[in-house]
């Protein structure tokens, strides 16, 4: 109720400055006019210093005044000349009666729309499709030849792998739902697309299965993204933040890859999939914690070596979040549980540091999140420089100078590790941060401190969803039957159910009972 | 009010480590003393006070499905009458919700932070589940479910280690004094047991209804199962001296040795034990809150649950003066008091709600 007053406040209080900012489509609702000297002017003081924009008046057929309108770098200009400039220029012998049907019919051109709106022209234009005006025609007519630079399919760089597909998404919407569709190609796949960004208008798409997802789901989805009143959206993490459900959450509450499979795979459970233009990163909801610690290789790899590496995830997740805290709790406030030959070694290496625990664990992992910041932003050619500076310097150096223990420096080394185990690079980084306070509350609080601090990042993630389905979901609230993708990965021939997003119908995704069971016929005699 | 739903299943694993949280702690001492070498038996004769409380508990939530003990005590026995037995039900959650935080912090300070304030420990314990009260019983149902095998297996697990110490003479001679000394020493326990009419509190927000009897009895027969081997255990490792020791569980743990490296278990122990005791003490603040705002008739109890987090830690000071009294507490107290307001009042309830319901069908 106070949120709807309240942007009802917002609404009046910005409609002035909104008019005025976006003068580009001040009227959007006006229609072309009937004049065309009256178009082209109009067109050329809404382009007005704008050197990128060319008008290419021309005589169509010889008597009739035309311009052609386009974007130089975002047209097909080969195109304009040979399907457009040379069948309309040269004079034919017989006139067409009628220049829509000729437009229409006799065009080399795949899609040829009339435009009747100024607004559309002008987001035809903007998307690189030449608008063409006529004099006598009371509209402009959208030219399909869009074309600009494009980045080939590359192999995704933030989510390698040994086995499974190379391609990676890339920043051209057209070419990520291409990938989509190569994949699934039953027509159940459905592409809904939208503009967002007063600015910008970007395309965000959102796809999903008809028939697996559920419905309410996708209007939930679209609905949040109409709401987004935004300048201009420029990378996906944009999006995720104005539609997760708590904003105010370290973890992530919708996941992104840019892996086709994965997002594949994530329609075929029932998600929908968002995608943006101009990023490679598309979004995944609603997700689970657990899609979080799921890597594609888990399904392309034996299903023992899947669990396997699925559950040495949980224990370096722990150990990413607890290590150094646990480190800090048991030199400070129990020794007694740390046995005694471990306990003097452990000491030895401490005598010379002048440092408590917390203090040499809070330094160590300061400078590690910095050499791993440093390590992402620097210009590759300097990257080396980081490393040996990292290893040398900090690592060996500050060991022999006796400023910090050599267990600690082991304790943040196999943290760090730990926290790159997460296929998700950002839940990664929210177990990351997250390292600080517990440091903090073992520090004060001893092992009492990290059960308070484990116990309440567990209610935080007990209290969290994702649109609707609960964060911790297969494991708490229990539900038996999805516990076969969660605590181990089962064989395909058992994955008989897809998860409960869908609701109860549409509950299998293959035939029972599809274990191998070849008869030894060869071996008999 | 309360919007969330658990399943029957989700309300049997909050409750059980409500229960056996504190009770497996310093429950086998003081059952010890009176029943000497039969102190497992002494959980089986209590466990009959827990199957009691759940049958009238779900009696009484099968008259009035929809309510808790604070709003149709009102129409049992009249609206001021109601409104004076629903305050006593408050003070009665506020004090023992006050008695169960100082119990923990007391442990605490005793064994592992000695010089740490003991209002730190209450202090953080009790923000911790303000915190989770406020996100509904939902996330106190998901909660516990997820920290349930945290809290189960490592007992399990402490069990099998410290099987090599076993000395299972210890049990002999069985009921060598009759059968006295083990039901004496079950009215400590069954004080313990009487804490499942708490259930009738959360009966009204299950979804699978007709499993909540179901689920309670099974519950009540795993806490005394869990009591009877955390007491064999005791006794087979103490014997004799089981009655000496304030925390045996915590003691056992120290028996633990691995390849003589792996020693010392306690913090380990403490760590786990921290999880039931939160989960316990989460259970009864929200119980506090729901009744304090069922007898405010508020529309929700999320407004108030900071300001009895406060009431809790003050409570804490208030219900116990020093640390003596906690034992002269759950020896002395808490059997008959939890007795009366949590299994007699209820039966009465039950009685004189049965005689209503049957006097109103004879009038229509």
């Amino acid at each position: 109720m106070i949120r709807n007053v309240s942007r009802l406040v917002r609404k009046t209080k910005e409609k002035k400055p909104h008019v005025q900012k976006n003068h580009d489509d001040s009227k959007p609702q006006d229609t072309l006019h009937k004049n065309y000297y009256q178009n082209v002017e109009t067109f050329r003081s809404v382009y007005n210093n704008c050197s990128d924009v060319m008008f290419r008046p021309f005589l169509l057929f010889g008597k009739t005044k035309a311009t052609i309108i386009y974007i130089k770098g975002l047209t097909n200009i080969e195109g304009i000349e040979e399907f457009v400039l040379s069948p309309l220029m040269n004079e034919p012998n017989n006139v067409p009666s009628s220049i829509n049907e000729f437009l229409e019919n006799k065009m080399p051109v795949s899609t040829v729309i009339r435009v009747n709106m100024l607004a559309d022209c002008i987001e035809s234009i903007s998307s690189g499709n030449p608008i063409l005006l006529i004099e006598g025609e009371s509209a402009g007519f959208s030219l399909g030849l869009a074309k600009w630079e494009k980045r080939g399919i590359e192999e995704p760089i933030a989510e390698g792998g040994i086995r499974g597909s190379r391609e990676g998404f890339n920043e051209s919407l057209e070419i990520n739902t291409s990938q989509l569709r190569r994949i699934i190609k039953s027509p159940a796949l459905k592409i809904q697309s939208m503009k967002i960004g007063n600015y910008t208008k970007t395309t965000v798409a959102v796809a999903y299965i008809d028939g697996l997802v559920d419905q309410t789901l996708i209007e939930e989805i679209t609905n949040r993204l109409k709401k987004i009143e935004i300048d201009g959206i420029l990378e996906s993490g944009y999006i995720e933040e104005m539609i997760e459900d708590n904003p105010y959450s370290p973890f992530p509450q919708i996941m992104s890859t840019e892996r086709p499979d994965i997002a594949c795979a994530n329609l075929l459970e029932g998600r929908a999939v968002i995608i943006v233009e101009g990023t490679p990163f598309t979004l995944i909801a609603p997700i689970s914690f657990f899609s979080l610690i799921q890597s594609h290789e888990d399904y392309y790899q034996r299903f023992m070596v899947g669990t396997f590496i699925r559950w040495l995830r949980f224990v370096f997740l722990g150990i990413s979040l607890l290590l150094p805290s646990l480190y800090v709790a048991i030199l400070t406030f129990h020794h007694e549980a740390v046995p005694t030959s471990l306990l003097l070694s452990i000491s030895a290496s401490r005598e010379a540091v002048p440092f408590p625990a917390i203090v040499e664990a809070l330094i160590m992992e300061i400078t590690f999140e910095a050499l791993r910041e440093a390590g992402v932003r620097l210009p590759k050619q300097i990257g080396s420089a980081v490393s040996i500076v990292g290893a040398l310097v900090i690592g060996q150096a500050s060991v022999q100078a006796g400023l910090v223990s050599a267990p600690m420096v082991i304790v943040v080394a196999i943290t760090g590790i730990a926290s790159f185990m997460m296929p998700r690079y950002v839940a990664g980084i929210a177990l990351r941060m997250l390292r600080f306070p517990m440091i903090l509350l073992a520090g004060t609080l001893g092992l009492l401190g990290i059960m308070m601090g484990v116990i309440a990042i567990v209610i935080h993630l007990c209290s969290l969803r994702s649109f609707g389905i609960p964060y911790l979901s297969p494991l708490a609230p229990l539900k038996g039957r999805e516990l076969k993708d969660v605590l181990w990965r089962a064989p395909w021939w058992m994955m008989d159910t897809r998860p409960r997003l869908t609701g109860e119908s549409n509950l299998y995704r293959q035939a029972p009972e599809q274990a191998p069971n070849p008869k030894r016929g060869s071996e008999t005699e | 009010m309360e919007k969330g739903k658990i399943s029957a299943l989700q309300m049997a694993i909050m409750m059980y480590p409500t229960i056996v949280a504190t009770a497996i702690l310093g429950v086998p001492s003081i059952t010890a003393k009176y029943a000497q070498n039969d102190l497992w038996l002494a959980p089986i004769f209590a466990s009959f006070i827990g199957y009691v409380t759940v049958y009238i508990a779900y009696k009484l939530h099968k008259l009035y499905p929809k309510q808790s003990v604070i709003q149709f005590s009102e129409y049992i026995i009249g609206r001021f009458l109601g409104k004076i037995l629903g305050f006593l039900y408050l003070f009665f959650y506020i004090q023992v919700t006050g008695e169960i935080i100082r119990e923990y912090a007391e442990f605490i300070v005793d064994s592992f932070l000695v010089r740490t304030p003991i209002s730190v420990i209450m202090a953080s314990m009790a923000f911790l589940c303000a915190f989770i009260v406020y996100g509904g019983i939902e996330v106190i149902a998901r909660a516990a479910q997820l920290f349930f095998p945290l809290f189960v297996f490592p007992i399990l697990i402490l069990i099998i280690l410290v099987l090599p110490d076993f000395e299972f003479k210890n049990i002999f001679p069985i009921l060598a004094d009759g059968i006295w000394p083990p039901m004496k020493g079950a009215i400590v326990p069954g004080g313990w047991f009487t804490e499942f009419f708490m259930i009738i509190f959360l009966l009204p927000f299950i979804k699978d209804r007709k499993k909540g009897m179901k689920y309670g009895m099974i519950t009540a027969f795993a806490v005394m199962m869990t009591l009877v081997v955390v007491n064999l255990v005791v006794l087979f490792v103490f014997g004799p001296a089981t009655a000496s020791k304030v925390y045996p569980l915590m003691n056992v743990a120290r028996y633990i040795s691995i390849a003589e490296f792996f020693e010392h278990f306690e913090s380990v122990v403490m760590a786990i034990w921290i999880v039931g005791t939160f989960i316990k003490i989460s259970v009864f603040y929200y119980v506090t809150a729901l009744s304090t705002a069922q007898w405010l008739n508020l529309s929700d109890y999320r407004p108030i649950v900071w300001p009895i987090g406060i009431l809790l830690v003050v409570f804490c000071f208030w219900s116990i003066p020093n640390t003596l009294e906690i034992e002269r507490f759950n020896i002395g107290v808490f059997p008959l008091y939890g007795f009366i307001v949590q299994t007699i009042i209820p039966l009465l309830l039950v009685v004189m709600a049965v005689f209503r319901k049957r006097k109103s069908k004879e009038t229509v």
